[in-house]
């Protein structure tokens, strides 16, 4: 006979968390600290973008499009407009393909730097956090000042972009570029390349096989991490990056190995951040003078689109991965008959659902924080003991302590306390 | 492997309504559009993964067309070549029987999508190894279906303040 008792417990993980958007929740089979199984259930902020869209004409759907997400607003309204583009033909100014060049890869700067931010939060590493989220707060400003805002910056419009990027930004913009090579990407190097602690604490943990990443359709650094060479910027030939050489980061070329944990994709998300400025070099050394869109006013766009027929697919490759916008037009009409939209998070949320399984649970909060997902519901956690039926709540902060104390038992040098990002739950823990 | 032949070699194998578009962007990017039956559907899905068995799903789009739903599936290929090949396959089926035969074992990144579609425009995959529901709560009523345009989509009294900015309160009258 077995005198081993076994029995599962299963944790639901969100799906609230106040300090990013996008709540959703994982419901996760344990066997001790082992993940047996891991369930993702959704639509927890459902808006309804796709019914309300039915109602809007191509102008008001590109900002409705902007406001999916507030951190790659940008990609979102791009997508939307190649799309549109591609369906009724339109033809973008050279010198609107290089500014949408330069606010897509500051975009990408900031929100890499966020995203390093919060994994170093997940580990216990609040200094870290600190320091690269303000290190981002110099981009922002760059934003606010070419875009007028700090999110949402309406920088598309179909047929080109609504503003010029003036000498003064370009100014502003190298200065920062300046800035971020020589005083902060050695930091970040310091500590996401070569600290033991961090090595240590995330190699082998959340690992995404190159099997898995392929099977299950994992995009950006998710996959890139993983070895899978796929970049949609290179693959699709987008708008004018070819001329400006873009090739996809993957950690070999770093540290020569490639595992497709954690520390990979964080590899991975240091060399995008190099390659963006690159990027953004190279385009401002061969961006053209001329006109910026190829419509003088919006009510000739919807002029144009009423007489188009026809579908077009809008792909890019946003900070987190793929993001690919569908539009059918409707002829005669300035109102769509199909916009459909599809961003990273939502295959790669599976992908790391499916590579959880067999890791530990303190490892959760960083393998989730690592596909940088628009959201992290590490908020208020349940356990309940299947055998005896007895309640015990965990919230965020239990969970980050339990982050935290497996750094320690790393190096004991690292002192941390696991504070709460943003307000915390209002509501408090479950009575 | 160009979009040319590529299209050639499914030409071969299946009946199907195919044509290639190509945009202006400065460099003009290709892609393959097939129509194709639902009944030869899955042949031609499974056809594609041999050709590539590293091909990448990327979304569904499904569509309430009047007299029929139609459901559009893109496909990366071959990308670790530049360009990768960007293919849509669509297949459709009529409202009174609404079935598609799921991808479930072909492409197992496609389930969610599946779910999303049967939620929103009660598309039934066949074979579909998770039915659950992924967006919608789970007491959402049966037999509404959001993103439908006829009798059975979001009647006008379940919208409290929604529609259009300008009209808010959209449902009254």
């Amino acid at each position: 006979m077995n005198s081993r008792i076994e029995y599962w417990v299963k944790i639901p993980i969100g799906p609230i968390h106040p300090a990013l958007e996008e709540p959703e929740k994982f419901i996760i089979t344990l066997d001790g600290e082992r993940i047996i199984n891991v369930d993702v259930k959704l639509g927890y902020n459902l808006r309804g973008l796709e019914w309300i869209a039915m109602r809007r004409n191509y102008i008001q759907l590109m900002y409705l499009a902007e406001r999916i997400c507030g951190i790659c607003s940008f990609s979102h309204n791009h997508t939307y407009t190649r799309a549109v583009e591609e369906m009724a033909g339109i033809e973008v100014p050279e010198r609107a393909e290089y500014i949408r060049v330069i606010v897509g890869e500051l975009e990408r700067i900031h929100s890499h730097l966020l995203n390093l931010g919060v994994v170093a939060h997940a580990i216990g590493y609040d200094t870290v956090l600190h320091l690269s989220w303000l290190a981002r707060e110099r981009v922002m400003d760059i934003l606010e000042a070419i875009g007028g805002n700090r999110v949402n910056y309406a920088m598309n419009t179909i047929g080109g972009v609504r503003r010029d990027i003036e000498e003064k930004h370009k100014r502003a913009i190298l200065d920062m570029i300046e800035h971020y090579r020589n005083e902060i990407m050695p930091k970040i190097e310091e500590i996401f390349l070569y600290d033991p602690t961090v090595e240590a604490r995330l190699r082998d943990a959340g690992v995404i096989p190159k099997r898995i990443a392929v099977e299950y359709s994992a995009q950006g650094p998710t996959a890139r991490g993983s070895g899978v060479k796929k970049d949609v910027r290179y693959n699709e030939k987008l708008g004018v990056y070819p001329d400006l050489g873009v090739e996809p980061v993957t950690p070999k070329e770093f540290t020569g190995v490639i595992k497709g944990d954690v520390f990979d994709r964080m590899v991975v998300r240091v060399g995008e951040l190099w390659q963006s400025m690159e990027l953004i070099e190279r385009a401002f050394d061969q961006m053209p003078e001329g006109k910026i869109k190829a419509f003088a006013k919006d009510n000739l766009i919807l002029l144009k689109l009423k007489k188009a027929d026809g579908e077009g697919i809008g792909r890019y490759e946003a900070p987190r991965g793929e993001v690919i916008h569908y539009v059918r037009a409707n002829p005669g009409k300035d109102i769509p008959s199909k916009w459909k939209a599809r961003e990273p998070t939502f295959p790669n949320l599976f992908a790391v659902a499916r590579a959880l399984v067999g890791e530990q649970v303190a490892d959760i909060p960083v393998a989730i924080a690592s596909i940088d997902p628009c959201l992290s519901c590490t908020d208020r956690v349940a356990v309940v003991d299947a055998k005896t039926g007895k309640r015990r709540i965990l919230t965020e902060r239990d969970l980050l302590r339990a982050s935290i104390a497996k750094t320690k038992e790393l190096n004991p040098e690292v002192s941390a306390r696991p504070e709460v990002v943003g307000v915390g739950c209002p509501r408090g823990d479950l009575p | 492997m160009t979009p040319e032949e590529f299209l050639e070699r499914i030409k071969e194998r299946f009946e199907v309504d195919a044509h290639i578009s190509e945009n202006k962007m400065p460099h003009p990017r290709k892609r393959v559009w097939i129509n194709v039956d639902r009944a030869e559907f899955k042949n031609l899905m499974k056809f594609i993964k041999e050709m590539d068995p590293k091909a990448q799903f990327s979304i569904i789009i499904g569509e309430d067309r009047g007299e029929y739903l139609s459901a559009e599936y893109h496909l990366e290929l071959f990308y670790e070549q530049q360009p990768s090949l960007s293919v849509i396959v669509a297949t459709s089926c009529p409202k009174d029987d609404p079935k598609i035969p799921s991808l479930g074992d072909v492409f197992p990144s496609s389930v969610p999508y599946e779910r999303e579609n049967r939620e929103f425009l009660g598309i039934e995959f066949e074979g579909i190894p998770d039915p659950r529901r992924l967006f919608l709560p789970d007491d959402f009523p049966e037999g509404i279906y959001p993103l439908r345009r006829d009798e059975t989509g979001i009647k006008p009294e379940m919208i409290k303040n929604a529609g259009h900015p300008y009209k808010i309160g959209g449902a009254k009258k």
